[in-house]
């Protein structure tokens, strides 16, 4: 039986099922009875789940249409896009490549950065982007709608009497639409 | 303890994102000096069928509106300085200001309040496109409504 020190080395081989199947039996027994080794799989395990959630919201802030487009065909296949990814950006830090590597990585994400401001909306989201976004109204006590009409990419604020008289009617139809 | 190799990877790939992220808010903040803000004040109604000629471009989203007629009444652009702010006079004796509030990722925070005479009518905030708009409509006028086209482009 391998102690506490030797089962916490080979830990994280074991939760990405790296070991031989005797190796795992023999952790897997010992952490079944150690409640400290137990607790540090738990531990262990839930940094994982922290860093993925992170790296979805993270991943979800970049809009990156193109780039998407490009790697949709890799997604397909049975290893991730950024698993090529980090095989390659791995491939950067190693010593021969490194000189070369590093300058070029800078210049790859100026490039990315300043897009923007030659070819506004590059990255695909105009549709998206076109759209105005509300953050506030006060109509101080009067009746105000809000309208988005997605196909002429409209947002409307409309602000409306109440209809005491019927005969107003005909002048002030409300905007129809289902985003009140 | 050695961390797993998916968590190496997470923690590179996580860096990694947040670079490129913190790049491209670096760029997107380059704040212009100006701003053009133009509001076009347009008269729907029902009395006939007549679409103004000058409002082609805004066609697609004024039929949102379901009036049978659109007229141009007025079209007037001032340019904006960063974080000032312009009054437009609108027919009716009402007035629109517009202030400039922030541009991020090639979008303009614009603060707006329409006013007649003294009273505010109405006060909102809103982020459009560079080059986009917003319509602001509602306000009785002439046996018809108006509405407000407000649109920005950043100098
Ligand atoms: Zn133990």
């Amino acid at each position: 039986m391998k102690d506490c020190e030797n089962i916490s080395e080979s830990m994280g081989r074991w939760l990405d099922g790296e070991l031989s199947p005797a190796e795992s039996e023999s952790i897997r027994a010992h952490v079944a009875q150690c409640a400290a080794c137990r607790e540090a799989q738990r531990k262990l395990e839930k940094l994982q789940l922290a860093l993925e959630g992170a790296l979805m919201a993270e991943s979800k802030s970049i809009e990156f249409e193109p780039f998407w487009r490009a790697v949709q065909l890799r997604i397909a296949e049975k290893r991730t896009w950024y698993e090529d990814a980090l095989d390659w950006s791995r491939g950067l830090f190693t010593a021969s490549r490194a000189a070369w590597a590093i300058p070029a990585l800078i210049a790859l994400l100026l490039a990315v950065a300043s897009l923007e401001s030659y070819f506004p909306g590059w990255r695909g989201g105009a549709g998206r982007n076109a759209f105005a976004a509300v953050d506030s109204i006060d109509a101080h006590g009067r009746n105000v709608a809000l309208l988005r009409e997605y196909d002429s990419k409209t947002t409307v604020i409309w602000l409306y009497e109440d209809q005491e008289g019927e005969n107003e009617t005909a002048e002030e139809p409300p905007p129809p639409g289902p985003a009140f | 303890m050695k961390l797993p190799k998916n968590l190496r990877r997470r923690v590179l790939l996580f860096s990694l994102l947040s670079f490129i992220v913190a790049a491209g808010r670096g760029a997107a903040q380059k704040q212009p000096q100006i701003v053009q803000v133009k509001i076009g004040t347009i008269l729907a109604s029902n009395k006939n069928d007549e679409f103004d000629a000058k409002l082609k471009g805004l066609e697609n989203q004024l039929r949102v509106l379901k009036y049978r007629s659109y007229r141009l009444l007025k079209d007037e652009s001032q340019n904006v300085p960063w974080q000032g702010s312009k009054v437009f006079e609108i027919p009716g004796g009402r007035s629109l200001m517009v202030a400039l509030q922030e541009f991020q990722d090639n979008r303009i925070g614009l603060k707006v309040r329409l006013t007649e005479g003294q009273k505010p009518l109405l006060d909102t905030t809103v982020r459009i496109a560079n080059r986009g708009n917003f319509i602001l409509g509602g306000p009785p006028h002439e046996g018809g409504v108006l509405v407000l086209s407000i649109s920005a482009v950043a100098q």
